[in-house]
């Protein structure tokens, strides 16, 4: 006989804490408690049996590993909040006596706790962290677009901002954006940072009012925990490319709404006094032959005459350094393919594919109407190698206005209007090409030029797709655009023709079909339709038609008979295996269905939308 | 009567203070009183037996009113003497209380000095020596010694002090609001007797009662008297003659040590006076991942949301756009349920493009999801359903089987129960449910010989042997043996001996209730049986029917009468005999083994396997069936299959476990019956779903491999009539035919 256990004292019992008796055991407030898990990324388990969990009662309630509460009972902030308490009761008591001089030494040395060791223990790696700032970066961008209240001090909505911004620079910078998809809640965007996917989602530049039933605690404790995040992960970022962090700010531009243009991107291994003359950065993690290129690329800054990078006095690296790229990195590529062209290296290999793709936009001059977004399309355009302008409404710091003669695209979101004009504006009008926003991403999502013409001003813009695709075996639109479609319509039509004929001729076929396999009945079927007026070359080519529908038919038979025996061998299937298959015929069946759906709803679409074009 | 209650009271103390006076006078008078007092206890205790009761008022009641003016004249002149010792007192207390009377300084004639010359202590009645001494003088003694005495004490002399006369509490009363002076008296414990107290006694407690010093002559406000201090009373010599220690008159060195890191640490700006804390740490960022961090992995990372789909987009294919009907459904279903937290829509331009009003929401409900929801890591399987599915021999390369219908046969009435394949092969008997039986070819399906009998048919089996050919018939409490038509004539009269022998063979010596009976041979002809077992009445309908292989015994099991019965029957000895004493539970099937001398039975839940030869059981099986419908044995003896009402089929490996070795379940309604093919690996199990399901069982000789199960052919064209559906299926001993009979009443041929 084993040992006699004690019930509640091993097993699950133990493992287990609910969130209750933790709260009581960290002798905090459950606000407090909440908070805790947010920091540290606690969150609760379910247990295999709730009822051995919580000894025997089922009452609903979540549980938490009872090490992770003893984790919890460690931490430092834990003790900062307890004085907060304490703090927080002095005050109110300082206050309510009037002795105002104590109230405030007592808020000036009010406790307050930093994060940054959480930060590093829920992030040991930088790769760990740069992997979990999706939502971060979704909340922050949430949170600069926010109006400031009470609840939402206006220090919380700069800082956000900020960061923001020096994350758009950033990804400007390194050219690291992907993809981009413009959706009904707001522009998601893709980039590529340390070979991980980073999506975040931006808002529209609308107010956006925070609901009743939102509690902003609970958010602002995740923002605080993303501020901290976001800069130091913002810090490696931009001291890994040689960048000083934090980037220095322009009051003045932010005033003027330059937006992310009131940032300066600093080489940290130069004085801010040549950069202002040699605005230059370098990409220090892409380039092998490091310095060479440095000088002479710094000759080539140094010599260009080029207006647009003289007069744009904040920091524009990219199109410089980008027609130098141009030039430049082909050009060793091709030369160290000639010399040990049976090993790539991993420079070409990096450099090679991307290069085409991160340039996009690099030949163009973009120019933004008015009441497009210009966050949004001046991070695009930017971000793959494009210079942007735009009009002095928009904010400050366009490098150039509307009547730049080296405008080559505009993008206008707005109906054609006739108007007069003059010989000039329309001489500019038929230069530059005026499309709509759409392009811009299609462009992106694609990874070359697409045709402007379908999405010229005006236009009925084509669907905008996601360019995350969907999963496997999901209906792709764009192909069934292509060709399906048509194809598909027609062979209905074709049946549909088909079906009527048959309808006269059904007593002949059968005779025919009963009759193609012997040929005494052939004889006799051939007389039956001389006799029924059939012309003896529809005759024959019936004949062809139904001895090609006879070997269609085994086949067809043969599937059947596969299916059955599948049908079949399915009874020998264990319980469990068969319960199993069932769960995943379920879900597959579902995809297929919504697939079938969505194409059958395309191919009505398209009769009814020829049926208008015959109206 | 107060007023003369008053009188009263104060005559009585009149007549004390006399009588203590007369006492005093007469105290060598001693005889006298010893006398009084006896002559008075005894009257107290005569009158009222009051012991405590002083004797003089009852003597001296009657002499009250006599005396009563009396009294007032004496009280008033008390009175004057009373106030005339307050002035005395008073005139006291204006010198200064001195008790004694004041001394006199006169100059001395003898030595002309000043001398101080005392009154003279006149002893009479008035001095203070004899108003002090009390006549009491038993001392410091607990006066309660005395309660029950008449006296309280003794004198000087010797001679008792005669306990003073105390009024009642009425009395008391009295006194108090009578005698002004009472209340400045107290009870004197020597004298038993309430004293007056006296002017300085009243000082004192008055001093006392205000918290004043009790002593009058105290002065708390006396010039101090400088004993050692003052001018002229200087200390000029230490103490002692020790050195002062050098830290009395040296500042602090480690004073000045802590005051000066202090100092150091003010200039050097590391304490800033009044410097606010929170804003010295204010949050710069820094290279935290350039030191290593501590060996534990990093928790998992959150799961991503998913990414947007092409439905989300601003401007989706126009195939993407919610019908009015879905827009409803989805607007009606509850916000959790619903798969998507949109509905796509399609704007013309991206300016067009509204705010998206649950934004906040969503960021919200994803922020819950991190810190609230429990995470589970489960493994996703990515595999192909289909290779789930067993991979078996095609059953193309397993034929021959039986594939088609190839006739069928019909009785017009009832549903065919029960059928019999004759041993060659090419007969078929088919009984129903009006009581006709028929005899049928396998072949063409033609029936050739049909019988009548008076009843349900349940059972019908031919003998396996191949010398003679007869088959059973089981209707209600009888078991007919019946020959068919045209057989050859060797093989009829073999039959005509096996079943009616000219000599019975001799009685046994128990004999048992079943009757064999036998008509005479005038009355043989083909349409009567030729032997009849009269089963035991009310045993029911034989529903099942089991022959030996050698055909010499007949098991029948009868189940719609009382109790389940099963009987062997031997015909060589016309001879049936029940194995069982008593069985537990109802039998619904019995099997002879193939091989061996081994019994099956099988009861609603168990299968039992029996030795008959050692009359003892072997093994228990536990399909794990509600309710056994049927069974059978492979023709090997090792394998056993057993079919349930609950859908279930079980392949017992009989050298294995009790537990079946395979429970398939694949037919939709109860299983009815069951066969193995004698010759070829095939099963055929029949149900009430309508359906007939052919399988492929090969079973191998070596113990290592398992049984191979191939589900064939389902064979499908039996109707379903009142929830039956094929009632009995069998198999053609020589080919790889089927017979099966349904509860339509038909019975159809299966070739291969």
């Amino acid at each position: 006989m084993g040992r006699l256990r004690v019930k509640g004292k091993a097993g699950a019992a133990k493992n287990y804490t609910t969130r209750s008796s933790a709260v009581k055991k960290l002798q905090c407030s459950l606000a407090d408690f909440r908070r805790l898990c947010i920091l540290k990324g606690i969150f609760p388990r379910e247990p295999r049996s709730r009822k051995k969990a919580n000894k025997g009662s089922s009452a609903p309630t979540s549980f938490y590993y009872t090490k992770d509460i003893a984790y919890l009972a460690h931490e430092p902030i834990l003790k900062k909040l307890r004085e907060h308490k304490a703090f927080a009761k002095k005050l109110s008591r300082a206050l309510g006596r009037g002795e105002w001089a104590g109230a405030k030494s007592l808020e000036e040395n009010k406790p307050i706790y930093r994060l940054d060791h959480i930060v590093k223990e829920r992030y040991p790696t930088f790769i760990d962290a740069l992997r979990d700032i999706d939502d971060a970066l979704c909340m922050v961008f949430l949170f600069a677009s926010l109006p400031t209240s009470s609840r939402l001090p206006s220090e919380l909505v700069e800082n956000c901002a900020k960061l923001a911004a020096e994350w758009q620079l950033y990804v400007m910078h390194t050219r690291a954006l992907r993809k981009v998809f413009f959706s009904i809640k707001g522009v998601y965007y893709q980039a590529e940072v340390m070979d991980q996917t980073v999506t975040w989602l931006v808002p529209y530049q609308f107010t956006q009012n925070v609901p009743s039933d939102v509690d902003v605690r609970v958010m602002l404790t995740f923002l605080e925990l993303y501020q901290t995040l976001l800069s130091f992960v913002f810090f490696k970022l931009y001291t890994d490319v040689g960048l000083v962090y934090p980037p220095p700010l322009d009051i003045k531009k932010q005033d003027d709404g330059a937006g992310v243009n009131a940032f300066t991107l600093q080489d940290s291994s130069r004085p801010p006094m040549i950069q202002s003359i040699a605005p230059v950065t370098v990409d220090g993690r892409q380039i092998t032959g490091k310095l060479v290129r440095q000088t002479i690329k710094n000759i080539a800054a140094t010599l260009e005459s080029d207006p647009e990078s003289a007069d744009v006095d904040m920091v524009n690296p990219e199109p410089s350094t980008d027609e130098t790229n141009e030039e430049f990195v082909p050009r060793p590529s091709n030369s160290d393919k000639t010399i040990n062209s049976d090993l790539p290296t991993l420079h070409s290999l990096s450099t090679l594919p991307r290069s085409l793709s991160t340039s996009l936009f690099s030949p163009y001059t973009f120019f933004l109407s008015r009441e497009t977004s210009r966050g949004v399309f001046e991070f695009l355009v930017r971000s793959f190698g494009g210079l942007i302008g735009w009009p002095a409404s928009s904010g400050s710091g366009s490098p150039f206005d509307e009547s730049d003669p080296s405008i080559t695209h505009v993008i206008i979101d707005r109906p054609v209007i006739q108007r007069e004009e003059t010989s000039e504006q329309r001489e500019l009008r038929l230069r530059r090409k005026y499309i709509q926003p759409q392009w811009i991403a299609d462009c992106i999502n694609a990874g070359r030029i697409l045709l402007e013409e379908p999405y010229t001003q005006g236009k009925t813009l084509p669907p905008h797709l996601s360019p995350f695709g969907e999963y496997e075996g999901a209906y792709i639109p764009s192909e069934e655009a292509v060709d399906n479609g048509s194809v598909s319509n027609i062979e209905e039509e074709d049946e549909d023709v088909d079906a009527e004929e048959e309808s006269a001729n059904e007593a002949l076929n059968t005779a025919i079909v009963a009759a193609s396999s012997d040929p005494a009945a052939l004889r006799a079927a051939e007389l039956a339709a001389e006799a029924a007026g059939v012309d003896f070359g529809d005759f024959e080519a019936k004949i062809k038609q139904v001895s090609k529908k006879q070997t269609k038919m085994p086949k067809t038979t043969e599937k059947e008979v596969e299916s059955a025996e599948k049908d079949m061998n399915k009874m020998m299937m264990s319980n469990k295996q068969r319960k199993l298959y069932e769960k995943m015929k379920h879900s597959n069946k579902k995809k297929e269905s919504e697939r079938i759906e969505l194409e059958s709803r395309k191919k009505e679409l398209g009769k009814q939308k020829r049926k208008q074009e015959r109206v | 009567m107060p007023g003369k209650d008053v009188g009263r009271k104060s005559t009585k103390r009149k007549q004390i203070e006399e009588e203590e006076r007369a006492q005093t006078e007469e105290l060598p008078a001693d005889g006298g009183l010893e006398m009084l007092s006896d002559e008075e206890d005894g009257d107290a205790a005569s009158d009222d037996g009051h012991v405590d009761e002083f004797p003089e008022f009852v003597n001296e009641s009657s002499s009250e009113e006599s005396d009563y003016e009396e009294d007032e004249e004496e009280e008033e002149e008390e009175e004057e003497d009373s106030s005339e010792a307050g002035e005395d007192s008073d005139a006291g207390s204006d010198d200064s209380l001195h008790v004694f009377p004041k001394a006199k300084t006169i100059i001395s004639d003898i030595t002309q000095q000043p001398k101080i010359v005392y009154p003279e202590i006149e002893p009479d009645y008035d001095s203070d020596s004899s108003t002090e001494d009390t006549p009491n003088r038993v001392g410091d003694v607990p006066m309660h010694w005395y309660d029950d005495l008449p006296h309280i004490g003794y004198d000087i002399n010797g001679r008792k002090v005669l306990r003073p006369a105390r009024g009642d509490e009425l009395d008391k009363f009295l006194a108090t609001v009578d005698d002004s002076s009472a209340w400045t008296s107290a009870f004197d414990k020597k004298a038993q007797a309430e004293k007056p107290l006296t002017a300085e006694e009243l000082d004192l407690i008055q001093r006392l009662y205000t918290n004043e010093n009790p002593d009058a002559g105290y002065d708390p406000y006396e010039p101090t008297t400088e004993w050692f201090t003052g001018k002229g009373k200087e200390e000029i010599m230490p103490l002692s003659g020790a050195l002062q220690p050098k830290r009395r008159w040296v500042p602090s060195k480690w004073e000045k040590q802590k005051v000066m890191k202090i100092v150091r640490a003010i200039r050097q700006g590391r304490i800033v006076p009044s410097k606010p804390k929170t804003a010295a740490s204010k949050f710069e960022a820094y290279a935290i991942w350039s030191e290593p961090s501590s060996s534990n992995p990093p928790p998992l990372p959150a799961p991503k949301p998913a990414l947007p789909t092409n439905a989300e987009s601003y401007n989706p294919p126009e195939e993407y756009l919610p019908t009015e009907e879905e827009r409803k459904e989805w607007e009606a279903l509850d916000p959790e349920d619903r798969e998507r937290n949109y509905l796509p829509q399609k704007y013309s331009s991206l300016r067009l493009v509204p705010a998206y009003d649950r934004f906040i929401k969503e960021r919200f409900f994803r922020q819950l999801d991190l810190y609230l929801a429990p995470r589970v890591q489960r493994v996703k399987l990515n595999i192909d359903p289909d290779s789930l599915i067993p991979k078996l021999p095609s059953p193309n390369s397993l034929r021959p089987f039986p594939n088609y219908k190839s006739l069928q046969f019909q009785h017009e009435k009832g549903r065919a129960r029960c059928l019999s394949v004759s041993p060659d092969g090419e007969w078929v008997v088919s009984g129903d449910e009006d009581g006709v039986v028929s005899l049928w070819e396998i072949i063409v399906g033609r029936e050739v010989k049909r019988w009548k009998f008076g009843g349900k048919i349940g059972a019908l089996a031919w003998c396996p042997r191949t010398d003679v050919s007869f088959f059973a018939v089981g209707i209600e409490d009888t078991i007919y043996f019946v020959i068919p038509p045209n057989i050859d004539p060797a093989v009829l009269s073999n039959t005509q001996t096996a079943l009616a022998p000219a000599t019975l063979p001799p009685t046994p010596a128990t004999p048992s209730p079943v009757k064999w009976e036998t008509p005479a041979s005038s009355a043989w002809s083909i349409d009567t049986p030729l032997l009849t077992i009269n089963l035991i009445p009310s045993s029911g309908l034989p529903t099942h029917f089991c022959w030996h292989r050698k055909g010499d015994y007949l098991a029948s099991v009868s189940t719609g009468g009382l109790q389940s019965n099963v009987w062997i029957h031997q015909l060589t000895r016309r001879h049936s005999q029940s194995p069982f004493k008593k069985i537990k539970g109802a039998v619904q099937s019995v099997l002879f083994h193939p091989l061996k001398p081994h019994f099956f039975v099988a009861t609603q839940q168990y299968v039992r396997i029996y030795n008959l030869a050692e009359q003892k059981l072997i093994k228990t099986l536990i399909p794990g069936i509600k309710w056994i419908s049927s069974m059978d044995v492979h023709p090997s003896g090792d394998h056993l299959i057993v079919g349930g009402y609950d859908r279930k089929l079980c392949w017992f490996d009989l050298e294995l476990s009790e537990k079946p070795y395979k429970v398939l379940r694949y037919h939709s309604r109860a299983i009815r019956s069951l066969q193995f093919h004698p010759a070829y690996p095939l099963f055929a199990s029949s149900s009430d779903d309508g359906s007939i399901q052919i399988f492929h069982s090969r079973v191998y000789n070596d113990l290592m491999t398992d049984p191979l199960i191939v589900p064939l052919k389902i064979l499908r064209g039996h109707h379903v009539v009142d929830g039956l559906g094929v009632l009995q299926v069998k198999w053609c001993s020589k080919q790889p035919w089927l017979v099966s009979s349904g509860a339509d009443g038909s019975l159809a041929v299966w070739c291969s």
